[in-house]
């Protein structure tokens, strides 16, 4: 299949919310690249395929912390691949083995994060959530494993109905959950012992980027000294800029809440806005669970400077990466 | 004894719902209770007609039993009949005619008042915030937009009955430029927001308003952002019984509303919880906009004692079993 028509299989999958979690995000955009890595006959149509596709889901998703840091490891080894001008198949070797490492990298993080927030569920417990998070789920099915009591409130989270999935998934494990609508998350805060969200992105002040509706959430549970956890892997640490407001929030399509019968009714000039995610501010966040341990949003700065082993955070800049790619491409 | 069938025919309107929202439910009640005293054919004595008119109150009160606005129209003229002491039956009919056309008017006019009050409030250019579907709130809305203040309006969508699309609708017609939001992400839009206007569906005592499940949300949410908070409520919507510390029900509604029968057949260990209410307490309001004025929302106790004096007194009497004439009740309790 041609890299062109995986790709936008992909991407559909993405702005229809058929993909609802960022970890989902990134493992889809790896097999598409393994596959695009796969099929390529020339080293550079390999090289061009893989920054076209790099391109493209940063486009739609720029937020996505995890799939950018992915993304440089990539590409930083086909930057060196191109101007060592392998041979294809070492070059298709090299690549697909840095995939495989991520892939595992992304699996053993979750599978620690688990471990480490299943820690943080007391029995009798009263968790709330919203949205599907690959990595909460993981937490609470350990927990589960552990022989602990505890039951979960989750709120539908629109755009997308994430809640829906969440709470059909949990209820299967035995747990017992309640669906609640995003409007009553205040209402129900009371009965609630402690929130946990997962992450698209942690900036280097500490302010987590997750669907909408967690800032809301975050909030309302300071407001009732509700403790609020959430689990992100270091692999979504935002390297690049100190994020809040900096980054435009993706929008989803109209039709996500206002389908089209229900926009004839209403009159053709209502507008929608739909963000899909929003930014909790680091004094809402008690802690953030990592596979590196708990960790306080405050010192983030301190676990980037020991992941990255320099202060300030110098990563490189993908565009930068696929430009100079581009440049050793033509020149060769 | 026989009751006459308009009676009968507007109390099964309301608890079908064919008659709805608040100030329709109330002047529906007082008409009841108007047609109700026009039309006695009981014994012509004044014990008998409060005896009559009373039971009539208790069918009409039966139909729905959270609404506030309901036992507010009834009492409005039950405890003025009892209180103005009629000498013979055709005085206590005129009563209840009057007290009932009183009841009518001030309940037409207080919509109307509220949107000339609130639109005071709105500045020109400002962008505003708005839940559900509340009349008063957009009779505020609609009043300022008619004033040529250009303004904005953002309305959340309001899970799970979607009534966001209805207030959509209306602003549109009226050429307001409307934004419809999911309400997830009402913290998300605060930035932009320069007022939040919101109905209420009761307001107790302390100024805590109760109103349609997400309002207290958004209040928390506009309060951590510094936005001010108005709560448009007629002088009906405020509960006398929360006055003697009863507590306001919230009425949780059928799971249907949330997810579709399918769902519940193939997830039947989920729990679907439907509260259809919300209090906001209220430090995160600015002002509640009657049409008796603006108040903070710490004097609705002055509304109550103002409005619905007698009223109060009543509820205390009936509830501790004191006689009227018991003139120091309040140190029988």
């Amino acid at each position: 299949m041609k890299a062109q028509v995986l790709v936008s299989n992909l991407i559909n999958n993405i702005v229809s919310w058929k993909i609802r979690s960022s970890t989902e995000l990134v493992e889809k955009t790896l097999n598409t690249l393994e596959r695009i890595i796969k099929e390529s006959e020339t080293l550079n149509a390999l090289a061009l395929n893989i920054i076209y596709t790099i391109n493209e889901v940063v486009k739609v998703r720029p937020t996505a912390a995890m799939l950018i840091n992915c993304s440089r490891d990539i590409l930083l080894e086909l930057r060196n691949v191109v101007s060592d001008k392998s041979k294809l198949s070492e070059a298709k070797e090299v690549l697909l083995n840095r995939i495989e490492k991520l892939k595992h990298r992304m699996i053993s993080n979750i599978e620690r994060i688990a471990t480490i927030g299943a820690n943080r569920i007391i029995p009798g417990d009263v968790i709330m959530t919203s949205a599907y998070s690959k990595t909460i789920m993981e937490i609470f099915k350990k927990a589960l494993k552990q022989g602990k009591k505890f039951e979960v409130f989750v709120t539908e989270s629109r755009p997308g109905d994430d809640g829906k999935i969440v709470a059909s998934e949990l209820s299967k494990l035995g747990l017992r959950v309640t669906l609640i609508v995003d409007s009553a998350m205040r209402y129900f805060m009371k009965y609630t012992s402690r929130v946990f969200l997962g992450a698209e992105a942690v900036a280097a002040n500490g302010a987590v980027i997750s669907k909408v509706g967690s800032s809301l959430m975050a909030l309302i549970a300071h407001e009732a000294r509700v403790r609020v956890f959430v689990a992100a892997s270091t692999l979504k640490f935002n390297y690049e800029t100190v994020f809040g407001e900096l980054v435009e929030i993706p929008q989803a399509p109209e039709e996500t809440i206002l389908p089209r019968e229900a926009k004839e009714k209403i009159g053709k000039n209502v507008k929608t806005e739909i963000p899909v995610l929003d930014v909790i501010p680091p004094e809402y966040v008690d802690a953030i669970i990592t596979e590196c341990g708990v960790i306080a949003p405050q010192a983030i700065p301190l676990l980037m400077r020991d992941l990255l082993k320099t202060w300030p955070p110098k990563a490189a800049d993908i565009n930068e990466i696929m430009n100079s790619i581009l440049e050793v491409l033509k020149s060769g | 004894m026989k009751y006459p069938k308009e009676v009968h025919q507007i109390a099964n309107d309301i608890r079908s719902m064919k008659i709805r929202g608040a100030g329709r439910i109330a002047r529906a009640a007082a008409k009841a209770l108007k047609i109700a005293a026009e039309k006695y054919e009981g014994p012509a004595d004044v014990e008998s007609f409060i005896t009559y008119i009373d039971n009539i109150a208790k069918i009409l009160l039966e139909t729905r039993p959270t609404a506030v606005s309901l036992p507010n129209a009834v009492m409005y003229i039950t405890s003025r009949l009892r209180r103005k002491r009629p000498v013979n039956v055709s005085e206590a009919i005129l009563i209840v005619r009057k007290t009932a056309d009183d009841f009518i008017n001030y309940s037409l006019t207080a919509t109307e008042r509220i949107g000339l009050i609130g639109s005071r409030r709105i500045l020109r250019g400002e962008t505003i915030l708005t839940h559900c579907n509340s009349t008063a709130a957009l009779s505020v809305i609609i009043h300022a937009h008619r004033q040529g203040k250009n303004i904005k309006v953002y309305a959340t969508e309001t899970r799970p009955k979607f009534q966001g699309h209805i207030t959509a609708k209306t602003l549109l017609a009226e050429g307001i430029d409307v934004t419809l939001i999911p309400d997830a992400a009402v913290r998300y839009v605060m930035k932009k927001i320069d007022k939040v206007i919101v109905g209420a569906d009761t307001v107790a005592a302390n100024g805590a308003v109760v109103n349609k499940i997400g309002t207290s949300n958004i209040a928390l949410a506009a309060h951590e952002a510094r936005v001010r908070v108005f709560v448009a409520a007629e002088t009906y919507k405020f509960s006398p019984a929360t006055v003697i510390g009863e507590l306001v029900e919230i009425e949780e509604r059928d799971p249907r509303e949330i997810v579709d029968e399918k769902f519940l057949k193939e997830n039947p260990n989920v729990i679907v919880r439907n509260p259809a209410f919300d209090v906001t307490p209220p430090e995160y309001i600015d002002a509640i906009i009657t049409e008796e004025g603006l108040i903070p929302p710490q004097a609705a106790y002055l509304i109550l004692i103002e409005k619905f004096g007698w009223v109060i007194q009543d509820y205390i009497i009936s509830k501790y079993s004191l006689r009227e004439e018991d003139e120091d009740w309040y140190q029988k309790l």
